[in-house]
């Protein structure tokens, strides 16, 4: 196993034994896992437990982000701030204690994301940290929303902030901040069930990795980690010295959101590809300054957009921890948009809209290295089929409810090798989130969804497509509910590449009950009545590549299954098809496609 | 004389165990035949009754039951040869199949390629009709436009039907009528109505059992029904069992019913052999079981007798495959075994899998044309594998092209060959690992209280160091490893499970409501249990479980109730209380005072049928075994002689001290050193091992 040991504690050629490596590898996910399966399954917001927006990490004592499962890239990355500021802020810091820490001053992706952090030890000895951060329903804020995109400011958004606050000493809740936290979130009793899902799961967590140092020894587990990083450094090394050396550039305008942002939010990036030095660099300082509304983003979040939209262009499966992160940069600027907020402005939708478009931006900008690189733009409309539900439900004595749904798509964007995926989400949450059940839905709230599907010829076209669009038309049983929510992509849509086309805005609309409809504006509140209903659509994603060169089988197959329309197929892909479903006769006129193809490349 | 037989159909190999009246069971083997499953079966039947000594003739007419396991229908659905279905749904809800319930692996993959929907958009139809949360009807069931679309489906050539309408599963009264019209208008044509296969709440599970046991209808109608007219003109008179993904075993005529229920039945069957064998050898019912074979790795647990069940059991792919959505043994497969390619990454580690050679070419050592460097290559290299004893000698293996394949690894990580072959074993064993670690510790079990069953012909190669790395001190190795699964068929009961979904809140209980449902599960058990009476079983047992979470919890959790029915205030509390009980032991966490939400209720049945009893043999005088021969093995440090025996050689009581190899005709079971094995009165192996520290 591990080679011997000599008294400085290093292994004495230096080197740590491969297999070893793998195995306390295998062994660290494992921990992670066993973090998120207990979260996802003790969990009571459909948040968390359903659409499992939070993610599990390992920190290492030197505040490096070392496991995370699969959780998600913007959470991850952000936590080994948190653990610096656990340290900073409470340096005696001891066994059985656990912190609450949603300050996006110090770290964390937005308040709405509470992170709990557990130290553990092992004979005395501060090894690593674990980290849980789970998306809430409520946390307080002014309004019955945790993305308050008209927030002025921290004081407008009303979220109570814990600063890396001592939840737990001694393995023993805090009181006073339990009463504190069920005096202003609202439906206290939720938001205390998914407390208790991650205190257990981070407790679990502490178990399992004490077992780990127990099981290897301190100095083997101390050399694991440095040699983890070192690999996970190597792999990303690789994969970027596979690269053109290159400057990128990318720029797209968030949509005006009237009254507080009147001209929309301009955000541009240059990524240089250093492959001689195996390193790329991308820049967000040259943007705007803190805006008073609450879409500034985070420290965090700023810089995981950024390395998120890069990792996934380097297509190989990168351990994405702090080692391969040694290799991207990302240089912010304090008091900017998209870098690093100065308070008191509020960052209340710092893990949604701008990110969104950072990541989309990286990835496409990646598309100019050639065919094969990047990606097209992915869905970036958060449709209302996402939006906090609120109200009270008759069918239990009027019980206030309030939790945010999931039953939008989001289109994704096309790759050089394959289709945009159907429920994306958003670039951010890249396709990881489960849904919610329509009969679960309708089961916990007095709704009614009257459809839910996705939308013939919405995606952006190419030699492989976006992923389509999705419309849900709901609304309340009986009494009024209201759905808050922000959005983007309602004047604007995804992009393709390469040749690829752009998909179509999302869009809210409100269907009075006479079938009158009003159109919502990014930021809405919106209150429906028993008989109105409310129609979201998100976007699909942009296609890769010309059309034209998509292979006739495949654009066959999208008519056969109405992801696009005979006409489309005809206009935009060059593709003739005849026949019909119902009869089992649909089939493409090679010819006559060839023909057109021919005439609409000249 | 009287004679069971079980039948494990797999895509390579069909297994046959015999057991005879005394209980003893024989093995036999024989290549599969998918376009007449009967010659496979009949083969590896002639190949026991050689081995027993009998006539195949007078051993069928001398067998009272046989129990047939098949991967006809799991292999059906992963190549796409299902029949052409049509799915109708609630208007607005075309696309539950292609959203399915969110989710996938590896966040930054965004190139991937999603299977289709189990049935494509263009065969599912939207039918104008809507019944809410509590079973009010909020659109009533357009006749015309339901009649107009069934009517359509014969031009398409439809070869069955799936019926999912939203919330049927409180008020089926459309599902019901259309499938009155479907019989109306296509007579002959089968269907599934989803509130009667898998009554369950959430649309998705529930639509994909539904559109996957209609797809699955025609076909295994007529493979069971020609399978039973080839064994009836073998005269076999027997009774005809079908093995489940419940984990029983079915009448082949309500299998005919509910042909889903054989979709991963061969490996649902594993964990009753595992029960058996350690119930036999006297170590306890808490087991875990692992079938390795040339490409799978599978695990399933049995914790205080009880199989682990699960409604997430996935075809070509968690989350972007389709959901079985029943209830079933839980078992977890890993893309692991003899045919797993070593490879080093970018980043100078050493990698095992998921590529794998399979059986064409198969690993370098099969002589086939295959170069990358597998598992079974590194154990021949190590001298575990004796290459002219592979498959009891069936099978040559080239030793030469074993040592070039792992020596290319050795060459590209600055190691010795044998090094490199050891690392590989290793690192192969650590996927295994990690599959045992995530099936236990999701229920909140610790492997070291377990005693491993192995099985599968790869399994004996590392299931030592497996065992120690999870703290498991004793490994049973059936004698019958080779065949797990048809062997676990020979433990088997019938079982019927009946479900029932019914909202019942513990602070305002519903105790009508439950009453009722539980009340249409008992009356169903019974009259099946009635039924079987008239067969001649007498036994049975009925357990309840309950689906229930906490206020607003979004998972369910299944438990076994503690009583049939729930009658009062005291019966609502008990049940509340284990449910903290269970929710604490599985997640560490519990709401004290907290009031639960029951969602689902079911009822299984067990119906007990007679089974072998594994007969013990006298030890044997002679206990110094004798090595047929010394062989060179590496265990990651210098070479050493480690003796190797024939099984079929070593008597009840033999012990051997690692290192030694135990050479079986269907499996390699490898001795590693400080570990032991002991030749039970019942002949199977068991295996002991150190445990590592703080596993």
């Amino acid at each position: 196993m591990a080679k011997e040991i000599n008294k400085a504690g290093h292994a004495e050629d230096n080197r740590f034994d491969p297999v070893l490596l793998a195995i306390m590898a295998n062994r660290m996910e494992a921990v992670c896992r066993e973090m998120t399966n207990t979260m996802l399954l003790a969990a009571r917001s459909s948040v968390i437990g359903m659409a499992r927006d939070f993610s599990c990490a390992v920190i290492t004592s030197e505040n490096d982000i070392l496991a995370v499962a699969e959780g998600f890239p913007i959470h991850v990355w952000g936590m080994n701030i948190q653990t610096e500021s656990m340290c900073d802020l409470h340096p005696d810091f001891k066994e059985g204690d656990a912190f609450l820490h949603n300050d996006p001053y110090l770290g964390n992706t937005h308040a709405a994301d509470h992170t709990i952090i557990v130290p553990v030890f092992y004979d005395d000895e501060y090894f690593f940290s674990v980290g849980i951060k789970a998306h809430q329903a409520d946390i307080g804020n002014s309004m019955p929303t945790t993305y308050m995109a008209p927030a002025a400011d921290v004081y407008h958004e009303g979220a109570l902030i814990f600063p890396c606050v001592q939840v737990q000493s001694d393995y023993t809740d805090n009181e006073d901040i339990m009463r504190m936290c069920k005096r202003r979130i609202r439906v206290p009793e939720q938001w205390y069930g998914d407390y208790l899902a991650a205190v257990g799961a981070a407790r679990i967590g502490e178990r399992s990795l004490k077992n780990f140092v127990e099981k290897y020894g301190k100095q083997t587990v101390r050399d694991f980690v440095r040699e983890w990083f070192d690999y996970s450094e190597r792999r990303c090394m690789d994969a970027i010295k596979k690269l053109p050396k290159g400057q990128l550039q990318g720029q797209q305008t968030h949509d005006p959101m009237a009254p507080w942002i009147p001209d929309g939010i301009p955000v541009g990036l240059t990524i240089d590809i250093d492959p001689d030095e195996a390193m790329v660099t991308v820049d967000l300082r040259d943007n705007i300054d803190c805006i008073p509304a609450g879409l500034n983003l985070t420290e965090s979040t700023s810089t995981m957009a950024a390395a998120q939209g890069i990792l996934t262009c380097l297509g190989e499966d990168l351990p994405p921890n702090s080692g391969s992160l040694r290799r991207i940069k990302v240089l912010l600027r304090e008091n900017c948009v998209v870098g690093i907020p100065r308070f008191p402005h509020s960052c209340s939708v710092a893990t949604t809209n701008l990110t969104d478009l950072i990541v989309n931006v990286t990835q496409s900008a990646f598309a100019e290295l050639g065919d094969g690189h990047g990606y097209a733009h992915g869905n970036y409309c958060n449709s209302a089929a996402a939006g906090v539900a609120s109200g009270t439900d008759w069918r239990r004595d009027g019980e206030p409810y309030i939790n945010q749904m999931f039953m939008m798509g989001g289109g994704g964007g096309a790759s050089a090798t394959c289709d945009g995926m159907h429920y994306l989400f958003v670039p951010v949450a890249a396709g990881l989130l489960y849904r919610d059940s329509i009969e679960i839905n309708e089961q916990r709230f007095p709704i009614k969804v009257d459809s839910m599907k996705i939308t013939t010829d919405s995606m952006g076209h190419g030699r492989r497509r976006g992923g389509p669009a999705t419309r849900v038309v709901m609304g309340p049983r009986k009494d009024k509910m209201s759905i808050l929510h922000v959005c983007n992509g309602l004047e604007s849509a995804p992009k393709g590449v390469r040749g690829g086309t752009g998909s179509k805005f999302g869009g809210n609309v409100k269907i009075a009950k006479d079938g009158t409809e009003t159109k919502y504006p990014a930021v809405m509140v919106c209150e429906i009545e028993a008989g109105e209903k409310l129609r979201a659509d998100d976007q699909g994603g942009g296609g890769y590549g010309s059309p034209l060169d998509r292979e006739v089988a495949r654009v066959l197959n999208d008519v056969a299954e109405r992801y696009v329309s005979m006409e489309i197929a005809r206009d935009v892909y060059g593709v003739v098809i005849e026949g019909e479903v119902a009869d089992d006769s649909l089939a493409a006129n090679l010819t006559a496609t060839e023909k057109l193809r021919a005439e609409m490349r000249a | 004389m009287s004679y069971r037989i079980a039948v494990d159909t797999g895509g390579t190999f069909t297994d046959v165990v015999v057991a005879d009246a005394d209980g003893r069971l024989t093995v036999g083997k024989s290549l599969t035949t998918p376009e007449r499953t009967y010659d496979g079966f009949s083969g590896a039947l002639a190949n026991a009754a050689d081995i027993i000594g009998v006539q195949v003739a007078n051993l069928l007419a001398e067998t009272e039951v046989l129990i047939y396991g098949t991967t006809r229908s799991t292999n059906s659905i992963v190549e796409n040869k299902t029949a052409k279905t049509a799915l109708l749904v609630t208007e607005g809800f075309p696309d539950t199949l292609l959203y399915r319930q969110g989710g996938k692996r590896e966040p930054l993959n965004l190139a991937m390629e999603f299977p289709p929907p189990y049935v494509p958009r263009r065969l599912t139809f939207e039918i104008p009709e809507r019944i809410n949360a509590e079973g009010g009807i909020e659109t009533a069931l357009d006749e015309a436009a339901a009649r107009a679309t069934v009517e359509a489906l014969p031009a398409m050539n439809i070869e069955a039907v799936a019926v999912s309408l939203l919330w049927s599963i409180v008020n089926p009264q459309h599902e019901v009528r259309i499938g009155a019209l479907i019989n109306e208008i296509m007579p002959g044509i089968p269907y599934t109505l989803s509130h009667q296969l898998n009554p369950i709440i959430r649309e998705y599970p529930r639509t994909s059992s539904t559109a996957i046991d209609a797809s699955l209808k025609p076909l295994m109608q007529s493979h069971l029904t020609e399978f039973q007219n080839d064994l009836r003109a073998a005269n076999y008179q027997g009774e005809i069992l079908v093995s489940a993904c419940s984990g029983g075993v079915m009448h082949v005529d309500d299998v005919v019913e509910k042909p889903i229920y054989t979709v991963k039945s061969g490996p649902a069957m594993a964990p009753l052999a595992g029960i058996a064998y350690a119930a036999a050898e006297d170590e306890g019912n808490d087991v875990i079981i692992v079938d390795t074979g040339g490409t799978t790795f599978d695990v399933s647990m049995v914790r205080a007798g009880q199989i682990k069940f699960t409604r997430e059991t996935w075809l070509l792919g968690e989350w972007i495959g389709h959901n079985l959505g029943l209830s079933s043994v839980d078992v977890r497969s890993v893309g692991a075994g003899g045919g797993s390619i070593a490879w080093i990454d970018s980043g100078g580690l050493l990698r095992v899998g998921p590529k794998s050679a399979g059986a064409v070419p198969g690993p370098a050592c099969y002589g086939r044309g295959g170069t990358e460097a597998t598992v079974t290559d590194a154990a021949v290299v190590l001298g575990y594998i004796d290459p002219n004893f592979f498959l009891g000698g069936r099978m040559a293996l080239d030793v030469a092209a074993a040592r070039k394949a792992i020596g290319a690894i050795a060459d590209q990580s600055e190691m010795s060959a044998e090094q490199a072959a050891f690392a590989i074993i290793t690192i192969a064993g650590e996927q295994m690992i990690k599959a045992i670690q995530e099936i236990t510790v999701q229920d909140g079990v610790n492997p070291a209280e377990s005693i491993l069953v192995a099985g599968g012909g790869a399994a004996g190669l590392n299931i030592l160091p497996i065992a120690k790395a999870l703290g498991c001190a004793k490994v049973l190795v059936p004698r019958t490893a080779g065949a797990l699964s048809a062997c676990g068929g020979q433990y088997s009961n019938i079982v019927a499970e009946y479900s029932a979904s019914q909202y019942a809140h513990s602070g305002n209980f519903d105790f009508a409501g439950v009453g009722r449902a539980l009340g249409r599960i008992a009356e169903q058990i019974e009259a099946f249990s009635e039924e079987l009476r008239g067969r001649g079983i007498s036994k049975f047992e009925s357990e309840y479980f309950v689906e229930a979470r906490y206020i607003n919890q979004q998972w369910e959790m299944e438990f076994a109730m503690p009583m049939a029915a729930i009658e009062n205030d005291a019966d609502v509390e008990a049940l509340v209380q284990r449910f903290h009980d269970v929710h604490f032991r599985r997640y560490a966490i519990k709401e004290e005072g907290g009031a639960i939400e029951c969602v689902n209720w079911k009822g299984r049945l067990t119906a007990t049928l007679d089974k072998p009893t594994l007969p013990a043999e006298a030890a044997s005088g002679d206990k110094a075994p004798v090595a047929k021969r010394i062989s060179k093995t590496y265990f990651g440090g210098d070479a050493l002689d480690a003796p190797v025996y024939v099984g079929t050689d070593l008597g009840p009581g033999a012990e051997l001290k690692g290192p030694a190899i135990i050479e079986e005709p269907t499996t390699t079971i490898v001795v590693y050193p400080g570990a032991t094995a002991r030749v039970t009165d019942r002949h199977n192996y068991l295996l002991e091992t150190e445990t590592e520290r703080g596993a």
